[in-house]
């Protein structure tokens, strides 16, 4: 379990100092797959069949399809690679820090189990969550931004999974569901910008202001 | 059985209208569906009065689910009988062709569908997942004309709304988790949160609600993560701008208030209480000083949302009896208001095929009826007597006195004066004066005159003249937000 999330701690700080898209793609690609072991542990322990269900689906889906989407969208829009940040490497993996610091002591107020895992997921979860919006704010190419957004709700689950052991299986397989209309639709959107644009610089996006 | 009648209809509209080919067609059946389902929601809030709630498998639905269901229903009803002439006079003037109309009308139930499920759904995961399907369903009909402005909106509206959500699924999960560890209860019923509230741990409830007010109100367009809302409401086609701003915004506010119960009960109500005062004069503050200096007819209305979203929410904190009563009455009288409203832009705007006011002038010569019902509902909407808006503005600064919040009455009431003055100004200057010598004067289609009237009739009565019915199911609505369950 420590390992799988140390995996996805590790794979939130290598997307933050990535500078090209199929880097970021590649870290979320990796993080998902840490993810999927963590819900396959889970499942595992606690003998739930639901929850292999909810791995197998994290697999097909973040691991697979999502990652492959991206890049076919990169690919068929044929733009440089670049993900136009705005705050470099270095300070962006240092604010990144500070923000897990901040999320330590958030989730060790939250949390009133003393059990030392849970405030460690919780904290690392509450960290991816920042990060992601952290990406979305300071790179400027479409794609990073649906990349943080993905991030972020991986966060969420992780804070779901970990917390709460997990929602109702319903809500979990909808959650998935709606997650993924997100990405094609938003796939759909970066293509149409491009092609009226002839860039996916959503900074540059400033036609309707006031 | 009404819920499920309910929720059918727009399903089965939306498989209907995506077969037939003509927009005429399509867009009647659609309205005739939303007259039969308007009947429905009426009978199904005169139900509830008698019954107080309903709970089958995973619905659940009391007095104030019955008032947004009217509500919604209302407004629908009414873009929908907008749209049919609108949707026909964009496939003649080529703007999309004909066999995109289809995609309209499928979207807009869609969309419909997915609002009705927000009020109706018991479970709180499945409230955020409808909150969620109202933005995928809005997104392409934000963006439906294709061009940079729209793609650009849409853009941002679906971003901005994604991460507001997220931030509130991270909400409810916290409000799960207390629910579930505290409470003893694993499940996202709103009836079981309510039934264990009194075991909820405060500090995680507070940041938790902290998370869904600036989550759901980032969809409600609560300043200042209101950035999304202007661009989304003033590039979307305008029977979806009335709808986006008549009943979307107050779906989010929705959501929120079934939380803020639940938060009430566990704490007390002096945190949302102070929270919602808080937004609720950023917002209209902030809506205020955009109206003042705004050049677009469409994003000056959408900013006038942001500050009446402002007023329900500052009602709801002032609280008390009067002030929820206000905020909801409130809620129903913006949503009637705004959609004349934008009615009336959308025919200024198709006529004089430009948003700039600057270039509009003598919008009442130049297009008689539209032009006449926009300057009268822009009083009504700024919050002149004896139009409705003006007696649930009343009522909210009436609560604010009675809780001893003078500082917040007195801006507040300094706010409205502003907003009042920019937007009679805005709208008598494109509607006076003399209009471009080469236009013709011409005359609305008596369907979309029929849309207009059939709204401009609640904007007149509902605020003193509203029959017992109305009246006893506000009350019943407001006890609920007071905690009566």
């Amino acid at each position: 379990m420590n390992f799988f999330i140390f995996g996805i701690f590790v794979m939130t700080f290598l997307m933050v100092i990535a500078k090209r898209m199929t880097a970021l793609i590649t870290g979320f690609c990796l993080q998902s797959f840490f993810l999927f072991g963590c819900v396959l542990f889970i499942a595992y322990r606690s003998a739930d069949n639901g929850m292999y269900v909810l791995a197998g689906l994290i697999f097909t889906l973040k691991v697979i399809a999502i990652p492959l989407f991206l890049r076919w969208v990169i690919k068929k829009i044929n733009t440089n690679e670049d993900l136009g940040l705005l705050v470099n490497p270095v300070l962006s993996l240092f604010l990144v820090i500070i923000l897990t610091v901040l999320s330590y002591y958030f989730a060790k107020e939250i949390v009133v189990l003393k059990e030392n895992l849970v405030i460690t997921s919780f904290a690392v979860s509450l960290s991816v969550t920042f990060t992601g919006l952290f990406i979305m704010v300071t790179r400027r190419k479409a794609v990073a931004q649906i990349v943080g957004l993905l991030l972020m709700e991986n966060g969420v689950f992780l804070t779901a999974t970990t917390l709460c052991g997990g929602m109702p299986f319903l809500m979990e397989i909808a959650v998935f569901f709606d997650i993924f209309i997100i990405v094609v639709i938003l796939g759909i959107f970066v293509y149409r910008i491009n092609e009226l644009f002839t860039h996916i610089d959503v900074n540059k996006l400033t036609k309707l202001r006031g | 059985m009404e819920i499920y009648l309910i929720l059918i209809i727009p399903v089965v509209l939306a498989i209907i209208s995506a077969l037939v080919e003509k927009p005429v067609i399509a867009g009647t059946i659609t309205t005739i569906g939303y007259g039969v389902e308007l009947l429905i929601s009426f009978c199904f809030a005169n139900k509830i009065l008698a019954v107080k709630h309903f709970s089958e498998a995973i619905f659940y639905a009391d007095a104030l689910s019955a008032f947004f269901i009217l509500t919604v229903s209302l407004i629908t009803f009414a873009s929908a009988l907008y749209s049919i002439s609108f949707i026909e006079k964009d496939v003649q003037n080529k703007k999309f062709p004909e066999s995109q109309s289809k995609i309209y009308y499928l979207l807009f139930n869609l969309f419909t569908f997915s609002m009705y499920l927000v009020t109706l759904v018991n479970n709180l995961g499945f409230v955020w997942i409808a909150i969620e399907m109202t933005t995928l369903a809005s997104a392409f009909l934000v963006g439906f004309y294709n061009s940079k402005h729209s793609v650009e909106a849409a853009w941002k509206y679906i971003i901005i709304c994604s991460v507001g959500i997220t931030l509130a699924l991270l909400g409810t999960i916290l409000f799960y988790y207390t629910v579930s560890h505290d409470g003893g209860i694993k499940s996202l019923n709103w009836t079981d949160f309510i039934s264990v509230a009194s075991k909820l741990d405060g500090h995680i409830i507070k940041i938790a609600f902290l998370f869904i007010l600036v989550g759901y109100g980032t969809k409600a367009g609560l300043a200042p993560m209101h950035t999304w809302l202007p661009d989304a409401h003033s590039q979307a086609v305008t029977p979806i701008s009335a709808l986006l701003s008549g009943v979307l915004l107050k779906t989010s506010v929705y959501a929120i208030m079934r939380f803020a119960i639940v938060t009430n009960k566990a704490i007390g109500s002096g945190y949302t209480s102070h929270l919602f005062v808080f937004f609720g004069l950023i917002s209209i503050t902030v809506a205020a000083v955009f109206v003042l200096v705004q050049k677009d007819l469409k994003r000056l209305l959408a900013y006038s949302s942001v500050e009446h979203i402002g007023i329900i929410v500052l009602g709801l904190g002032f609280g008390g009896p009067i002030g929820c009563y206000g905020a909801l009455l409130h809620t129903f009288n913006h949503a009637a208001t705004k959609a004349v409203m934008f009615f009336g832009a959308g025919e200024i705007i198709e006529k004089y095929n430009t948003h700039n006011m600057r270039k509009i002038k003598g919008a009442v010569k130049a297009i008689p009826f539209a032009g006449v019902f926009t300057i009268i509902t822009a009083f009504a909407l700024s919050g002149m007597p004896p139009f409705s808006v003006f007696f649930s503005e009343m009522a909210v600064l009436y609560a604010g006195f009675v809780k001893g919040s003078y500082m917040a009455s007195v801006v507040y009431i300094f706010v409205l004066a502003v907003v009042f003055y920019g937007l009679v100004e805005h709208i008598a200057g494109i509607s006076f004066g003399k209009k471009p010598e080469d236009m013709i004067a011409s005359k609305d289609p008596s369907i979309t005159k029929a849309a207009f009237i059939f709204l401009f009739v609640f904007v007149c009565v509902s605020g003193f003249l509203f029959p017992g019915f109305f009246n006893s199911l506000l009350k019943a609505a407001s006890g609920i937000l007071l905690g009566n369950i």
